[in-house]
């Protein structure tokens, strides 16, 4: 007997003519893992609400088909009973408990289920060792880092001891180094414990290094494919990167290397490549594409800049010029200040000491309206930053307040949303936009006024593989044109590949600072808590173990 | 400390009851020396933090002021105008007097009760014994946990619009019409998002199994023991003492909406 | 009070407005203080709708029994816990002008919700409200006319600011999308549709 079978399901939201759901059929054996691929939006999420038995009784729509656990119909279980048998944990961290603090959570669950009270203190324990958070016990949930969070939620769901365990993409909101530790927890306990994994995703990163079969999704909500995910990428390689699913950067590199004739085996990880790899070693180890600075003059420049908050230090010292026409990495791990750094030089934090100048002159000396029409800021969460009904009135905004004459405004609006591809959405409220879309237009109001100064917090955050691909062309097109470009990033795939400078920020300080081909070679990333872009971890998997050619 | 251990809904209570006797008195002693009657117990028995328990009190006192001018200016024809007081230069009549006074303690106690709850209550527990002594329905319970635990989130969320429109050079203005326009632009965002988070909210919590349920087994038990009955029973003779000696000394007064 | 029929996440909802209200409502006392203080008491009645909005908002987005009266008493309860010196009296009064604005949806059988039963909910929280506050403030002490003044003043604010202004709020919601799973949410996607 399969413990959860999946048959011919539909499933269709009141008032929508399209189905979201549309007959998926599939299977999972008892402790199987399984990993559940299709693009943002395409209906993953709503599959999941079926499984734990939310939907249809929650549906407002129409949901056809049957979802079996361990033979019996989903909808045969009374309401709550589902989540004994199957847990879930969701993508986002700060919307998943209902307590204050940990202690509460973890008991939320139990209660429900009608654990016994004297059983519930231990069980609390037992989940809390097996996810590495011992000692939280009785702390507030909010002070808890994002990749915390995501362990608490599965810990409140393993204390209900469930035989199906399903990640709905759990590490989106994560950092690269907190995303590594989650999916090592999640490998340990499903090895020990034996419950069968499901996890939902765009993107294969770090999954596919323990699980095997893939399901595979389309954009339409149809199920395309189930089998072995290496088979299945191998034949669509090319069709993955616009059907919105992100391969593995090894994978990428390989492709666009165009190494697969030489790899034994289609590449999902470094390793893979390593030990299938026919080639020479040389062409692994292959130089960077040169890539400078043209320009010497200074457009901002930070002298001794200090700042703290409630008492800490958050930045220390940090003196610094920013050339026109550079493409700047900021990199670091969380809390290291980077972010706060990059507020102080666009001005929206005035530091404690220092001084900033801006095109020769103090920062404090401008005035803010012009400071806004030369220093654009994007925002992590696009939304913060759109403050109008519609597209349109979005881009125009700035230009409004400047009283520009509206033909002019509407000659330059026009311009901007060809340039972040967001021709047609006019019309649309801001809000209702894609995660991408959104994304673009928080841009696209921030060069509307052509700013020749650029800075984005962690702009690819959350976001899938076409998205950002756009978006980094984008930038690389405002850079071409003259523009300064500074970006927060935990991506080194992405500033191996656009920057020509990158700050590596760590306790407040610039410890390091220079073109990224330079920082490859420090061979002590990980005490900032960073990895290597896969080009340089082939290089170095290689210079560590010695390549031997086998053909 | 004890404050803190007694059951919060019996304390709840307990103010509830003072706040409703001493809403039917009207007269400047008693409220007053009810007051410090709390101040002194809340401090002995509680632990709070006297910075803070100020701070609470300071806007209350500013709105006393207001009160105590606008009950004097606007307050009815006195019955014996030939009764006043010299106050610097006005000429005021007693019973006006009287009466502000009144109104301005009577608030003045109403604050001290409501403080002593807040400082010595945690919230998650108050709401947690209303289910288990008042019957509050789970789902309406546990809704309004997950909702309180949103506070902080909006906090934070509230300063990055800010900084989010100041960079996009939405200006501060003094214009009515504006500023109504700069309400919304604060209002959707924070709105909107908190709606996405409370429904992503309730999803996970019916994924742990919450139907909302009545026969829950509760890991945090609130009893209701001897001692909550004997704080109620104290606070309320207490009550009844203050009004003894008011009317001893000639000031008490029930509230008839009359004066 | 018949919970059953309500979904987690409207519970849940509600009470995040609730809470978001809750600090709208602290934010404007000083407000009114300053009205107060240049026109007297009557100065408070000027913008007294605000501290009924979210029952309108409520009521309106989520369209069940008791919206009106639950969310308003979170209203309050977590403003009293955020520091309204006021104290539990001001559950009491979130009680009360829930009560009042839920009034206005109980007499049109939870069917209607168009501007002008929003408006008249606003005034019948105004009016509870106004019963509440003569007898637990003492207005009595104030002069007749002047009472049946902070009297009208107040219902005309109940009408537009939590009538007029709390629908415009909520449609406003309603065109970002967020409200796809709520009452308000599907009759906007019904009306387009048709």
């Amino acid at each position: 007997m399969k413990l959860l079978d999946v048959r011919q399901l539909h499933l269709q939201f009141q008032e929508v003519n399209d189905q979201v759901l549309s007959n998926i059929s599939f299977s999972i054996d008892q402790g199987e893992r399984l990993l559940l691929l299709g693009p943002s939006g395409c209906g993953k999420s709503t599959l999941t609400y079926g499984i734990n038995g939310i939907y249809p009784r929650e549906l407002d729509g129409t949901m056809t088909g049957d979802i079996q656990f361990r033979g019996n119909s989903v909808a045969s279980y009374a309401p709550g009973e589902m989540s004994q048998h199957v847990g879930v944990v969701f993508q986002d961290p700060e919307s998943q408990f209902c307590m204050i603090t940990v202690e509460d959570e973890i008991a939320f669950g139990l209660e429900n289920i009608h654990t016994p009270v004297e059983r519930i203190s231990s069980r609390i324990d037992h989940v809390l060792q097996l996810v590495g958070l011992e000692g939280a016990r009785q702390r507030s949930i909010q002070t808890l880092s994002g990749g915390q969070k995501q362990k608490l939620a599965l810990a409140c769901v393993l204390a209900m001891e469930p035989e199906l365990l399903i990640l709905d993409e759990p590490t989106a909101n994560l950092d690269p180094i907190a995303t590594r530790d989650f999916i090592q927890t999640i490998q340990a306990l499903q090895e020990e414990k034996g419950f069968a994994l499901l996890v939902i995703e765009h993107q294969l990163d770090g999954w596919v290094s323990f699980i095997e079969r893939g399901v595979m999704m389309n954009r339409s909500g149809e199920l395309v494919y189930d089998g072995p995910i290496r088979d299945w990428m191998n034949r669509h390689k090319s069709a993955l990167q616009c059907q919105g699913i992100s391969m593995p950067a090894v994978t990428q590199l390989a492709m666009e290397k165009e190494w697969l004739d030489q790899c034994s085996h289609f590449p999902l990880t470094v390793s893979d490549v390593i030990t299938g790899w026919r080639g020479s070693k040389e062409q692994i180890t292959f130089p960077p594409e040169p890539r400078g600075s043209h320009s010497t003059s200074t457009i901002l420049q930070l002298s001794s800049i200090s700042w703290m908050k409630r008492k800490s230090r958050i930045i220390s010292d940090v003196s610094l010029k920013i050339r026109k026409g550079e493409f700047i990495a900021m990199v670091g791990e969380n809390g290291s200040g980077k972010t706060s750094l990059s507020r102080v030089m666009a001005g929206l934090q005035k530091p404690t000491k220092g001084n900033i100048s801006f095109l020769g002159k103090p920062l404090s000396s401008w005035k803010e309206i012009d400071v806004r029409k030369h220093i654009g800021y994007v925002f992590q969460n696009p939304e913060h930053q759109l403050i109008t009904d519609t597209v349109y009135e979005e881009i125009a905004f700035s230009l409004r307040v400047q009283g520009i004459e509206e033909y002019k405004v509407d000659q330059q609006v026009r311009e901007v949303l060809d340039i972040c591809q967001l021709n047609g959405m006019e019309e649309r409220h801001p809000y209702t936009l894609s995660q991408g879309q959104k994304r673009r237009l928080s841009v696209a109001s921030m060069i509307v006024d052509h700013q020749e100064l650029l800075i984005l917090d962690e702009p690819t955050f959350g976001q899938d593989a076409q998205s950002t691909e756009q978006l980094m062309t984008l930038l690389a097109q405002r850079q071409e044109k003259g523009a300064t470009i500074v970006m927060v990033t935990h991506d080194m795939e992405l500033v191996d590949k656009y920057a020509d400078r990158v700050l590596v920020i760590n306790k407040g300080e610039v410890v390091a600072d220079g073109h990224p081909h330079k920082l490859w070679c420090d061979d002590g990333l990980a005490r900032w808590q960073l990895n290597y872009p896969v080009r340089i971890q082939l290089q170095q998997q290689v210079e560590r173990e010695g390549l031997y050619v086998s053909s | 400390m004890f404050l803190h251990k007694l059951n919060p809904s019996i304390k709840a209570l307990t103010v509830i009851v003072a706040v409703i006797g001493l809403a039917l008195i009207f007269d400047p002693i008693t409220p007053l020396l009810f007051s410090i009657w709390t101040i002194v117990f809340t401090f002995l028995f509680g632990k709070v933090n006297i910075k803070y328990y100020l701070l609470f009190l300071l806007p209350f006192m500013i709105i006393s002021l207001g009160m105590l001018w606008t009950t004097i200016a606007f307050s009815d024809a006195p019955e014996h105008p030939a009764q006043t007081i010299h106050l610097l230069l006005w000429e005021i009549p007693e019973e006006d007097i009287v009466a502000a006074l009144s109104l301005v303690f009577r608030m003045f106690a109403f604050a001290t009760l409501s403080l002593l709850f807040i400082f010595t209550t945690d919230m998650v527990h108050f709401i947690l014994s209303l289910m288990q002594q008042c019957k509050l329905p789970p789902k309406l319970a546990y809704g309004v946990l997950a909702g309180y635990r949103f506070l902080p989130l909006m906090k934070d969320e509230f300063n990055q619009i800010q900084e989010a429109h100041q960079v996009r050079g939405v200006k501060r203005t003094k214009k009515v019409r504006e500023s109504i326009k700069q309400y919304r632009r604060f209002m959707i965002p924070l709105l909107a998002g908190a709606i996405r988070k409370a429904e992503r909210t309730a999803v996970a919590m019916e994924s742990k199994g919450f139907t909302g349920e009545k026969d829950r087994n509760f890991y945090r038990r609130f009893t209701v023991k001897s001692i909550d009955w004997i704080f109620l029973i104290v606070t309320l003779t207490a009550l009844i003492a203050i009004a003894y000696v008011s009317n001893v000394l000639g000031y008490f007064s029930w509230y008839n909406g009359q004066f | 009070m018949g919970l059953h029929n309500w979904k987690l996440k409207e519970i849940v909802v509600m009470s995040v407005l609730s809470v978001v209200f809750a600090v709208v409502y602290l934010a404007f006392l000083p407000v009114g203080k300053l009205l107060a203080g240049l026109f007297g008491p009557i100065g408070y009645d000027l913008i007294f709708g605000i501290w009924f909005i979210v029952s309108i908002v409520a009521a309106y987005i989520i369209r069940k029994k008791g919206a009106a009266f639950l969310s308003e008493t979170i209203a309050a309860t977590v403003e009293m816990l955020l520091g309204n010196a006021m104290g539990p009296i001001l559950i009491l009064t979130g009680i009360i002008q829930g009560l009042g604005a839920e009034a206005a949806f109980a007499v049109t059988r939870y069917k209607s919700y168009n501007l002008a039963v929003l408006m008249l909910a606003g005034v019948g929280a105004a009016v509870f409200s106004f019963v509440w506050g003569y007898f637990r403030s003492g207005y009595a002490v104030f002069g007749t006319g002047y009472i049946l003044s902070m009297l009208v003043v107040r219902m005309i604010s109940g009408a537009l600011i939590s009538g007029v202004l709390g629908k415009a709020i909520s449609d406003a919601l309603a065109k970002t999308g967020v409200l796809t799973g709520f009452a308000l949410g599907k009759e906007q996607r019904r009306k387009k549709a048709a």
